[in-house]
């Protein structure tokens, strides 16, 4: 496998509730990877952990989270450098038993540092789109003044009418009619699917080695969301950027992804590649993953008019993360052989097949 | 067959949209036509999807039907009574019998009410049962939702988004509906937990005999759950029919776009006819609603690939012919010059 572009090793992001006096393990040990030119996608439920993972890795999660650990090592100019990096002076973390019990830490110094390793990655090499365009941008400037600043903070272009072509021509790429025009508007006066590409042209225009699009088409309309689609495909194999993708809809994720991760309750459970992992039938497959994949209706359910396979139980509480497999509460493949590691013991994430890895009981993995 | 139970002619719901001051002393008003002449009916025990793009007038019909906002003309029948024009002390009683869940999870949820408490005030708006009947219409309730006793000491806050549209239909299923307007009720949650309230709406349907207005904009649900489907376009119904007709025959060339770009999303095979419309798919037609300039004639000429592959044929642009639904076989009724 290439050196990654992107790698996510073993992330923790905690949260602190007040309210409930205790940490939400949002983002739990999880690890993943983005190859140059390779667009992984990450899916999951909500409260899976796919956009704090996001956050994390771009540097943005806002509120100081009770716990954040792990390696998040992003390679520029052939160096590879870990972006958490000396963040853990700031923090001193008191486990019990194997979970945090207590936090202390110097949330200024924290920040400051943070901030000072994020300073000409985020944006510059690491570029974010998110699922409601028309709050990432800027009410209040026109959308050609909010590219034109983009590309003068992060290109060799410093000129304004230099950077005010680039902007247009960006604005072109994204298919945008009339980009002379459309310069000049206010993101209210465009509709939905418009700010999204706007926003895109935006996020590419610093030239990032790495995107991360984070459900770039929920919330737009049915049509609309194929056209963000077909267009995140062409300039997928027009500049052959890396992508990070996260979505919730799997179709989404089938188009455009090459691997793809599967979350569930904060960390993933099922790597490879796209065509493997969300194949009707795959031969090995995490009980979750092919639960997903069933609860969406097929021509054929349709046609019976027969019920929807649906998975009982809700969404992890990421809480109170069981001790055993995250899934087996909601699990129906459990069998009297594995019950007792299910329940009492997380299974590793085991390749099964080359580059193919389930975190499943059921699937030993292959002595290599 | 069943008796119609719901019949809807030419309604219309008009906005008008306050331009300022100045616009308001001078008389100058604009009016947003949301709904634009819609006639449809539900017949008992039956579901009719309504889909569309956002904006195009599917919850405002939803509203409309209800009386929750007032139509600006037109006729809605309810249970062969004219339901247009009642006073609110004449709908009272009616409202129990048509109820409304929200696309909205929190809606009709009081934050600083306890579930219990939630039901028990649904149950009690129209009857007075005492007590030990009103412990055992909420087991039921629960059963028929399939929620955990344990959550009724719970407050909205503490629910998942699952648990909080299941407390939301108990609530609505208190007063025993007969007509429910589904406002996209599944948009809000996970796909493991849409599936899961799909199957039970469907449950209830056949155990309680209800009548669903199903407004979506997932078409494979609405494919599901529907007998009948219409198809909006700027606040008309464009194309009307039987769900697996609507799904796999489209005749408007609006229904096929919007069915092939969830086909090509999905990699679901279309029919041929299907495709060859999406492939002439104009790029820049990918589409903005304008209401203040609404197209003359037919209103989707503007987006349309058969009108530019027919060369722009004038009938389309007509002012004086919009065009009207016309019945194509078994009920199939669509709104299109060439179709």
């Amino acid at each position: 496998m290439e050196t990654p572009l992107l790698a996510i090793d073993n992330l923790r992001t905690y949260f602190y509730s007040r309210a409930k006096r205790a940490f939400i393990r949002s983002v739990d040990g999880a690890s993943l990877s983005v190859a140059p030119g390779e667009t992984l996608g990450v899916v999951g439920e909500s409260g899976s952990g796919k956009t704090v993972t996001a956050l994390s890795a771009a540097g943005l999660v806002t509120a100081a989270p009770g716990v954040i650990g792990g390696r998040i090592a992003l390679r520029s100019n052939g160096v590879a450098r870990d972006l958490l990096e000396g963040l853990g002076r700031f923090v001193r973390v008191t486990e019990q038993d194997g979970r945090v019990v207590a936090v202390e830490k110097d949330e200024r110094g924290w920040r400051r540092h943070s901030e000072a390793q994020m300073k000409g990655v985020r944006g510059k090499e690491i570029a974010m789109i998110f699922q409601n365009p028309r709050a990432a941008l800027n009410p209040y400037s026109t959308v050609g003044s909010q590219l034109v600043e983009t590309i003068r903070l992060h290109t060799a272009a410093k000129g304004e009418r230099e950077a005010k072509e680039r902007a247009i021509h960006w604005l072109e790429r994204v298919r945008i009619d009339s980009p002379r025009l459309r310069f000049d508007n206010f993101p209210f006066g465009m509709s939905g699917g418009m700010c999204q590409r706007a926003m895109i042209a935006m996020a590419l225009s610093a030239e990032p080695s790495l995107l991360i699009a984070d459900e770039p088409t929920t919330g737009l309309d049915a049509t609309i969301q194929s056209r963000i689609v077909e267009l995140l495909g062409e300039l997928k194999q027009e500049t052959g950027i890396a992508t990070l993708l996260i979505s919730h809809d799997i179709s989404v994720i089938q188009s455009l992804s090459d691997r793809v991760a599967v979350m569930y309750g904060g960390t993933v459970v099922e790597t490879g590649r796209a065509a493997e992992v969300l194949a009707r039938d795959a031969p090995a497959r995490h009980p979750y993953t092919s639960a997903l994949l069933a609860s969406i209706p097929s021509a054929e359910t349709i046609r019976n008019k027969s019920y929807l396979q649906a998975i009982e139980g809700e969404v992890l509480d990421t809480i109170e993360v069981p001790r055993g497999c995250r899934f087996y509460g909601r699990c129906n493949r459990v069998t009297e052989g594995v019950r007792e590691r299910c329940a009492g013991l997380e299974p590793p994430l085991a390749e099964v097949a080359p580059g193919h890895k389930v975190r499943c009981w059921l699937y030993p993995a292959k002595p290599s | 067959m069943s008796k119609t139970i719901l019949e809807v002619t030419d309604l219309r719901k008009h906005f008008s949209q306050y331009l300022g001051l100045f616009a308001k002393l001078s008389g100058e008003t604009r009016v947003i036509p949301a709904v634009d002449g819609v006639s449809f009916y539900l017949r008992e025990n039956e579901t009719v999807g309504l889909v569309g793009e956002s904006g195009c007038g599917k919850t405002t019909i939803g509203r409309t039907v209800l009386r929750l906002t007032d139509p600006s003309s037109g006729r809605i029948v309810f249970d062969g009574r004219d339901i247009t024009a009642m006073s609110r002390a004449e709908l009272r009683p009616l409202r129990r019998e048509m109820q409304m869940i929200f696309q909205d999870l929190d809606a009709g949820l009081n934050p600083a009410m306890r579930v219990r408490d939630i039901l028990r005030e649904a149950l009690t708006v129209y009857e007075r049962p005492g007590d030990a009947e009103i412990a055992s219409r909420i087991r039921e309730l629960l059963e028929q939702v399939n929620l955990k006793e344990s959550k009724l000491a719970n407050f909205p806050s503490e629910l998942s988004g699952g648990e909080k549209r299941r407390v939301g239909i108990a609530r609505v299923l208190a007063v025993r509906p007969r007509l429910i307007v589904a406002d996209e009720p599944t948009s809000a949650l996970d796909i493991s937990i849409q599936a899961q309230v799909v199957n039970l709406l469907r449950d209830l349907q056949k155990h309680l005999g209800l009548t669903y207005l199903f407004i979506s904009h997932d078409l494979p649900v609405v494919e599901l759950v529907s007998e009948k489907v219409a198809v909006m376009y700027l606040g008309r119904i464009v194309e009307m029919g039987l769900a697996e007709n609507i799904a796999h025959r489209p005749r408007h060339p609006y229904t096929q776009i919007l069915w092939s770009s969830l086909a090509e999303k999905q990699n679901i095979e279309v029919s041929r006819r299907v495709r060859n419309v999406t492939v002439e798919r104009e790029r820049r037609a990918w589409g903005v609603f304008d209401f203040e300039h609404p197209a003359r004639g037919c209103r989707f000429a503007p987006r349309c690939p058969l009108y530019q592959q027919n060369g722009r044929p004038a009938v389309c642009t007509d002012p004086a012919s919009e065009p009207p639904l016309r019945d194509v076989g078994k009920g199939h009724v669509v709104a299109c010059h060439f179709a």
